[in-house]
């Protein structure tokens, strides 16, 4: 591996590293902020507390709507994955295989639908959500969020199964294997890795998302992470130190995805960008 | 092919573990009972103690059977009425009692989201709290909603340093810039602001706009629905305003100041005078106040040329939704809550003031804060903001405006202007 | 045919069939609360045509998407580069990028709320007695939300452009090498022109991200002070739900859809007129 940058040495590793670290600083302020006594917050400098406590973080799961957020981020954005999987990888695989008529119409109304703008369809979903009285339940934003998830869902997977060499499936078919046979032993293990990529990405968006969830969401009934954060009540006072344990329990998924699946992420996010 | 597929399964087969416990945890559904339930919305109350819980368990063990679910709502009055607006809009919005900020009151009632109390209540049951707390909670001739906590506006200053400097304190607000002068000018503090209020863009900033307009004698509506009746008066209401902060009065923060913020700077005795509610009061007399002492309040100054100074009225109301399954339940505890005893241990526990005039004569409670008598003054001059069902409409449009002129990025003739034609166009449209 | 079924129909139910109510929504004077449904022909879009605050919004969402797209890619690249030159410890490096891209914007907005906070924030006690008035002073509010975005998206094109890097064959470079090109000149020849596309796509889905970018100002300052953050989303967000004008905030809702439309098809045009000179 000859790089240019051969020379710099290890001492420029560690710059870059110790920039990198710095630029995460955001992040380990809010970490060390809600480790810090009520009494410190405001009193700075100094930067670091006399002491650290767990009581922001009690405060938030005993007191708030966090913990129920947790539990419904998770259900929703795993449900959204999972649904946008299911409807998408079909479509993924036609849109990836098969000769379809108007099929390039098709894929720009996909690339068309991964630009869509929330705020576009906010207003009508709100009255169809109110019309079937999905605001504030789970199914109602699973499905608002699928709509959103399943066009990047199927961008990302007929990438990844064009990358599945053809000459298999024909290895299969020739041995007598259905097209669902051939998804079952051959498309799906192959593509496992792309799965789990785009799997990461629907995930992320869905626990991420805040319009829908901001606006179709009452109650501990449906309320998700970024939502409960937003809106993190208190009278008149801001309570720093449990917007910060809480914006930091918002984060675990998302750290912990990017810390043990990181190759995957990567792969997803590049294939999304390099594809045609 | 099988080992890179392989490759995946071990990290992503230890996360979906985790992932699957976790959500297990979260799916354990409740144990179905015949307990009633009712679901009571409200902001979260600070203070040395919040007496919410203990009002909501002492309701539960009158009506066994019942249990009460407390809620907490976002923390900005504009955060939560949009909360409101989204979800009672349409069916089962899920709650039964709501705090509502006392402007909200006609526009829910128009919408058909609260239960006409009328009929509930005893013909002389509301006697007791303010008349203009009344009024805000009545439209078109029926009562919607329980007066539940009163607020006024008030001029805290810092009475050791007026008293130093040999100054009575301001009536009028050409007397406060003066009095801000001469005090730092001879305190020599580069750390002391003079005159801290609220110039956030929300709804804090329309009732300190307001209580300007009001000193120089203009107002935001009037009888017959006209908007800024007087915009002169009132374009020099908002340059006056602007005026402290380019004079460097009030500090280039104030464009970022909420009640908080700005409670907080005095509280730490980097100001003269604030611009606050009753609850600072008793928040500057804590043990750790930096301040503790020192702090008097006055009524709001007016202007040397204009009208006496007025603070602005505000407060929290308890209203029943329409769509609550329990209706009879849910009107007896907006009731418990904003009853005699109740009223009692919210300000004593939260120092949030009572809409019940007697409390602030109770022996009790003026020894809990002996500014009770003069408060209950202050609150009965107070002048409402504007009873329409299309306040926040209204609000919600000179907000930008009145942020825009505060902060210089536009003539305060052109805000006023401007906020006249969008809310003709809007109330146009309704009309 | 079938695999596509699910698909389109949830396509069709829930992005085209909206797509198409928010047009005829937003010829309407429609307000529920007070019970107003009925037809407005192009009023609202005439009225926005005269409105200042349509004006500042779109000026604002113009602002807000240069800038931050700008810095991203210059940022971005240069992250990039940098990680890409590293011997050791890339993985660590990546994981301090895609912590700030992976979390939610609403916990970034809450991250530099604490950061810009006027007395107890970690940026205006670095800057002592010049500390400033980040969220509150008109002419640096939407900086400092530009500056929270930047931080949050600008390692997805360091990564995109990472990736890129690690695609182009060493031999090119040994190739280059042996020509006797400096690093200046390898960087310029070489480097730059392949990335050249990957940074257009870069481009391409951070515009149209910023264009619609919602929640960071939102929380962060809720288009505030004086309106100097309020972009078009915001600003048809507040129509829509602080009082449900259903019409008048539809109207602003298919301006911000045709906008990001239009940078999307100029883009794709470019792309494409890029490819076949490549090609």
């Amino acid at each position: 591996m000859r790089r240019p940058a051969r020379r710099i040495g290890t001492l420029g590793d560690v710059v870059v590293l110790g920039a990198l670290a710095a630029y995460a600083i955001p992040f380990f302020w809010q970490l060390l902020t809600s480790f810090k006594p009520e009494a410190e917050l405001l009193r700075v400098p100094p930067l670091l507390p006399s002491r650290l406590t767990l009581e922001h973080y009690r405060v938030v799961i005993e007191q708030s709507l966090m913990p129920q957020a947790l539990g419904n981020s998770l259900g929703v954005a795993t449900l959204t994955t999972l649904l946008a999987l299911v409807i998408g990888l079909p479509g993924a695989y036609a849109v990836a295989r098969l000769p379809l008529p108007g099929k390039r119409l098709l894929l720009l109304a996909i690339v068309a639908s991964t630009a869509f703008p929330q705020i576009a369809t906010v207003s009508p979903l709100y009255l169809l959500m109110r019309a079937l009285e999905l605001r504030d339940t789970w199914a109602g934003l699973v499905l608002v969020h699928t709509s959103f998830a399943l066009p990047l869902t199927i961008w990302l997977l007929a990438g990844f199964i064009r990358e599945v060499p053809i000459e298999t499936e024909e290895a299969a078919a020739v041995d007598g294997a259905g097209l669902l046979g051939i998804f079952r032993w051959v498309v799906i293990p192959l593509l496992a890795p792309g799965l789990a990529s785009t799997a990461l990405l629907a995930f992320l968006f869905s626990w991420n998302e805040f319009l829908f969830a901001y606006t179709f969401t009452v109650s501990g009934a449906s309320r998700t992470v970024p939502v409960a954060l937003a809106l993190f009540p208190g009278v008149f006072e801001v309570p720093w130190g449990d917007i910060a344990a809480a914006s930091m329990l918002a984060s675990v998924p998302p750290v912990l995805i990017v810390i043990v699946l990181q190759r995957f992420l990567v792969r997803g996010l590049v294939a999304g960008a390099v594809k045609e | 092919m099988r080992a890179s597929a392989g490759r995946v399964s071990r990290p992503l087969r230890s996360l979906l573990v985790v992932w699957l416990l976790a959500l297990g945890g979260c799916a354990g559904g409740q144990p179905e009972s015949e307990v009633v339930t009712l679901v009571f919305k409200y902001a979260r109350i600070l203070g040395r103690a919040d007496p919410l819980p203990a009002l909501l368990r002492s309701f539960e063990a009158a009506h066994p059977g019942v249990r009460v679910k407390g809620e907490a709502l976002p923390w900005t009055s504009d955060d939560q009425h949009q909360f409101y607006v989204i979800n009672l809009e349409g069916r089962s919005p899920g709650f039964d009692v709501m705090m509502l900020d006392c402007i909200w009151v006609p526009e829910f009632a128009r919408a058909g989201w609260l239960t006409d109390l009328t009929t509930h209540l005893r013909p002389d049951e509301l006697a007791p709290h303010f008349p203009s707390a009344v009024a805000a909670a009545t439209y078109g001739g029926r009562v919607w909603a329980l007066p539940w906590i009163m607020n006024v506006g008030l001029l805290y200053y810092r009475a050791d340093l007026l008293a130093k400097h040999g100054l009575r304190p301001p009536e009028t607000y050409e007397e406060l810039v003066d009095q801000v002068r001469r005090i730092r000018l001879a305190e020599r503090d580069p750390a002391l602001d003079g005159y801290l209020w609220q110039g956030k863009q929300y709804e804090g900033l329309v009732v300190n706009v307001l209580e300007a307009l009001w000193a120089n004698g203009a107002r935001l509506l009037a009888e017959d629905g006209s908007v800024f009746p007087e915009p002169a008066r009132a374009a020099d209401a908002l340059r006056f305003l602007r005026g402290l902060i380019e004079t460097g009065v009030s500090p280039a923060w104030t464009t970022a100041a909420d009640e908080e913020l700005s409670r907080r700077a005095f509280g730490d005795g980097h100001a003269i005078f604030l611009r606050n509610w009753p609850y600072a009061m008793e928040l500057f007399e804590t043990a750790d106040s930096a301040v503790r002492g020192k702090v008097a309040v006055v009524s709001l100054p007016g202007r040397a040329r204009g009208e006496r100074g007025v603070g602005s009225t505000g407060g929290a109301h308890l209203g029943v939704s329409r769509r609550s399954r329990h209706p009879e339940l849910a009107v007896a505890l907006a009731r418990h809550l904003a009853s005699e005893p109740a009223q009692r241990a919210i300000a004593l526990g939260a120092a949030l003031s009572p809409t019940r005039q007697a409390l602030y004569h109770d022996p009790e409670l003026v020894r809990a804060n002996p500014e009770m008598p003069r408060l209950h003054a202050f609150a009965l001059a107070g002048r409402p903001r504007p009873v329409t069902p299309y306040y926040l409409l209204i609000s919600s449009t000179v907000q930008p405006e009145f942020s825009a002129a505060l902060v210089g990025v536009k003539p305060p003739e052109r805000a006023i202007a401007d906020a006249r034609a969008r809310l003709s166009y809007f109330l146009g449209a309704i009309r | 045919m079938l695999l596509l079924a699910p698909t389109v129909l949830a396509l069709a139910a829930l992005t085209v069939y909206p797509g198409v109510w928010v047009l005829w929504l937003s010829l309407q004077h429609r307000i529920p609360i007070f019970d107003v449904s009925r037809f407005a022909g192009l009023d609202n879009y005439a009225f926005l045509a005269g409105d200042p605050r349509f004006l500042n919004a779109g000026r604002a969402t113009a602002i807000f998407t240069v800038a931050s797209v700008a810095l991203e890619v210059v940022l971005g690249l240069t992250a990039a580069l940098a990680i890409h030159a590293q011997r050791g410890g890339r993985r660590l490096a990546l994981s301090f990028l895609l912590l700030a891209w992976a979390m939610p914007a609403v916990v970034t907005a809450k991250l530099f709320e604490w950061l810009y906070h006027p007395t107890a924030g970690l940026i205006n006690v670095a800057l002592g007695a010049r500390s400033l008035n980040w969220l509150g002073d008109p002419g640096l509010a939407l900086p400092a939300v530009v500056l929270a975005d930047v931080w949050r998206t600008m390692p997805f094109v360091a990564i995109l452009c990472y990736a890129r890097l690690l695609a182009i064959p060493a031999e090119l470079y040994e190739a280059a090498q042996v020509d006797g090109a400096g690093r200046l000149a390898t960087l310029t020849r070489i480097t730059l022109p392949m990335l050249g596309r990957i940074l257009l796509v870069a481009v391409l889905f951070r515009t149209l991200d910023a264009l619609r970018a919602f929640d960071i100002m939102f929380v962060l300052t809720g288009g505030g002070p004086a309106g100097m953050t309020e972009t078009l989303t915001v600003y048809a967000y507040r129509a829509l739900f602080q009082t449900l004008q259903l019409g008048f905030g539809s109207a602003l809702s298919v301006v911000v859809f045709l906008l990001v439309m239009a940078v999307a098809w100029a883009y794709l045009k470019l792309l494409r007129a890029g490819t076949t000179v490549a090609a």
